[in-house]
């Protein structure tokens, strides 16, 4: 028994190193000297670590503003699209009204259509208001989601009914019934959406590229792209930068982890 | 209706250019009798106030880049250009192609060398040649290995902006370890074969420790052997003096260079880093590759990485033992375009933004900033790129062999719709052979006979 479980946590232990290996490597790269990085063959650990590249990213771009902007429109994306899911799946999981399923399957069917079809229509929209270079160009296209509002349909549906029977019976609202029942019940589900609302905005590369043209307007995915140079590719610079980038993001794994897998989870079985 | 008329007149513009260009061989005509000007505004078109580059130069380039726009700027005061860096050469083509599809493309772009014939069919850009034209605008100054490079139906398309080429870059001190001479690195194919083998070192165990010679598996690279071959890569003379309508590199030069590189990676004595330029880059700076070859733009990053640990030299790009007369290295690089969608103001403003960035001392201290050719000749003679070439000297062979080539078809290099296609295809015809999935001869012809079909259904597609 006790032998089992040392075999168990040297196993864990071992797919972890794996797991975090590339992340380990952009952490250590990330302190190293170019030169030091160019010996053959590259070393692991660096022999004499330094910060000079964070300095150099400091000094290249304004990455504090780059997550600045991520920051503001990620969190924009998560808070629009928790109001569009969450009523939209509390009318496709609670209300009962014609056309209910057919307008569920052409709102999932929209999932099929590739982003990339969408993405000049999108484009001349915003343009066309004037959203150019803003934090709403940034950010409304992307306030409704079909898969968020999928995922908390399912959550929605493993509400008993009789609970829905019973506020109405109690005189509830359709209204109070989402706020006072049906939120508090599907924490995990809403976390997930927000979660992987919040991490989609924030990898997003083509549209912020395409809507942006200020530099100051620039989120983190488009201002790290300036550290690598087009003809000499400097790994410690790069590293440095994907490194300041992607701690919010595991910051906010790491922060919502169970919400997260609780949440892809709770449809799973009973759908 | 006015579009139409423009159309109309581009295209007997064409045809006319059309009668009077050579193919293939011999020098490149000076430039067809039509002329352009009627293409550009009129010459008392005020310029606009202010108007907009893309550009996707980042870094130091992106800093050099600054340096220019401030210039002029503050050079006079009716026009202001504001440059928007816009990601690598693909994403700025990419949002470039969704701007032109709103309207919303900007007066002045910086396109990839490879997106020449892709701007050129997209109909949406002002031929540079029309301004020169108008203005009588003098290039006699300008570098013509450069200029060739853009030139359709020798008509400049668009102005060269950074250009380079792939050199030698070879390790003097591992020369001398094994009784080269560094001060004469091997130019032929045979005298890099005689080279690599000599500064190929293996350990007790008998593992490679030092490859003699050790290029990654680059389109580009490939093309530019072609080039010093002396050899065609597309027809209609590599596709300048007409849209080519095949690729025809599965010749004897073709083959010669595969077998070459083939049996220097079966020999062990050529080290192959796979479709990976860094890769290659970072095993020359470790000394695991004694020579290799790369663009010059490296020149740079190569003397910072490797300062104190061994002296870089730099030769002429190989080329085959026959020394071929025509053959010669192609630029590569990217240059400017004038949107056509921008109204006249704009289009004027943004031609007076690339004179001023044509001017010697401009050119000079670009050139000092990033380490690319300048375009014109007479920036030679200014101070910053002067004191590049005391700092630099390894430079000097780059700037002889771009003015020793021959100026053909063959050294204009390739211009076709779906190059950046015919690049990676390339990429893995080179390495099926290197693998040794296929014989030199069976990869070419398989990645000629892909690539006329994808030249053929693009050039449907673009009638």
């Amino acid at each position: 028994m006790k032998l089992g479980t040392v075999a168990n946590y040297a196993l864990l232990v071992v797919g972890s190193i794996i797991v975090a290996f590339p992340l380990l490597l952009a952490l250590s790269y990330s302190v190293m000297s170019e030169s030091e990085i160019a010996t053959f063959p590259p070393p692991i650990v660096p022999a004499a670590p330094t910060l000079d590249n964070y300095a150099t990213v400091f000094a290249t771009i304004p990455i504090g503003r780059y997550l600045l902007n991520s920051f503001v429109v990620s969190s924009a994306v998560v808070i629009g699209q928790l109001l569009t899911a969450s009523l939209a799946a509390y009318a496709f999981s609670f209300l009962v009204f014609r056309g209910r399923q057919l307008l569920f399957f052409l709102f999932l069917s929209t999932l099929m259509i590739p982003w990339e079809a969408t993405i000049i229509p999108n484009y001349m929209t915003i343009r066309t208001i004037g959203w150019l270079d803003t934090y709403q160009g940034l950010a409304v296209p992307f306030m409704a989601t079909a898969f968020g509002t999928f995922l908390l349909r399912q959550a929605f549906l493993q509400i008993p009914r009789e609970l829905w029977d019973a506020a109405r019976i109690d005189g509830a609202t359709t209204f109070r019934f989402l706020v006072s029942t049906v939120i508090p019940l599907s924490r995990p589900a809403l976390g997930t959406v927000a979660i992987y609302g919040f991490l989609s905005t924030y990898n997003q590369y083509f549209w912020p590229l395409l809507v942006t043209n200020q530099p100051l307007m620039r989120t983190t995915q488009v201002g790290i792209a300036q550290l690598r140079f087009e003809e000499t590719l400097r790994w410690g610079l790069v590293m440095a930068g994907v490194i300041m980038v992607a701690v919010p993001t595991l910051a906010l794994l790491v922060l919502g982890q169970r919400q997260l897998i609780r949440g892809l989870t709770a449809g799973a079985v009973k759908g | 209706m006015r579009r139409l008329a423009t159309l109309a007149l581009a295209f007997t513009i064409t045809a006319a250019a059309c009668g009077g260009s050579t193919s293939t061989g011999g020098t490149t005509p000076s430039g067809g009798a039509a002329d352009m000007s009627a293409l550009a505004p009129a010459k008392d078109v005020a310029p606009a106030a202010t108007i907009t580059w893309w550009h996707a130069m980042s870094g130091v380039n992106g800093d050099a880049v600054k340096k220019i726009v401030d210039g002029f700027n503050s050079s006079q005061s009716k026009i202001k250009v504001e440059a928007i860096f816009q990601g690598t050469y693909d994403d700025l083509l990419a949002k470039l192609n969704t701007a032109i599809a709103s309207n919303a493309a900007p007066a002045l772009v910086q396109v990839y060398d490879i997106g020449q014939r892709y701007m050129y069919d997209s109909g949406q850009v002002v031929p540079m040649q029309a301004f020169i034209d108008r203005d009588k605008f003098n290039t006699s100054d300008f570098e013509a290995a450069v200029i060739n490079y853009y030139k359709y139906q020798d008509k400049l398309q668009s102005m060269p902006f950074n250009a380079s080429t792939p050199v030698l870059y070879y390790n003097k001190d591992a020369f001398k370890e094994v009784g080269l001479d560094p001060a004469k690195p091997p130019v032929t194919f045979t005298e890099i074969v005689d080279a690599a083998k000599k500064l190929t070192k293996k350990d007790a165990s008998g593992a490679t420790v030092r490859y003699g010679f050790g290029p990654s598996i680059y389109g580009w690279l490939f093309e530019q052997l072609m080039a010093t071959s002396g050899a065609l890569y597309a027809d209609n003379g590599n596709g300048r003096d007409n849209r080519a309508t095949q690729v025809v590199y599965n010749s004897a030069a073709g083959k010669t260079i595969l077998d070459w590189w083939k049996a220097g990676v079966n020999g062990r004595y050529f080290y192959n880093p796979g479709i990976d330029n860094d890769g290659a880059a970072n095993a020359f700076n470790a000394q695991k590759s004694a020579m290799y070859i790369e663009s010059t733009a490296r020149m740079r990053g190569h003397i910072t990485t490797i300062a104190g640990k061994f002296e870089l030299g730099i030769g002429l790009y190989p080329r085959p033992d026959s020394k071929p007369a025509t053959g010669g290295n192609i630029i590569g690089g990217a240059s400017l375009y004038i949107m056509k969608s921008r109204p006249a103001p704009e289009q004027q403003a943004a031609w007076e933004f690339v004179k001023y960035a044509m001017s010697p001392a401009v050119q000079a201290q670009w050139q000092s900033d990033t380490g690319y050719y300048p375009v014109v000749k007479s920036a030679y003679d200014q101070g910053p790129s002067k004191d590049f070439s005391t700092k630099y000297p390894q430079f000097q062979t780059a700037i002889s062999e771009i003015r020793d080539s021959p100026q053909n078809r063959m050294t204009n290099g390739a211009v076709l719709g779906v190059m950046p296609q015919a690049r990676q295809r390339t990429q893995k015809m080179i390495e099926s052979v290197l693998l040794g999935q296929a014989s030199s001869q069976d990869a070419l012809n398989a990645a000629v006979a892909d690539m006329n079909a994808a030249i053929d259904k693009y050039n449907k597609a673009n009638p």
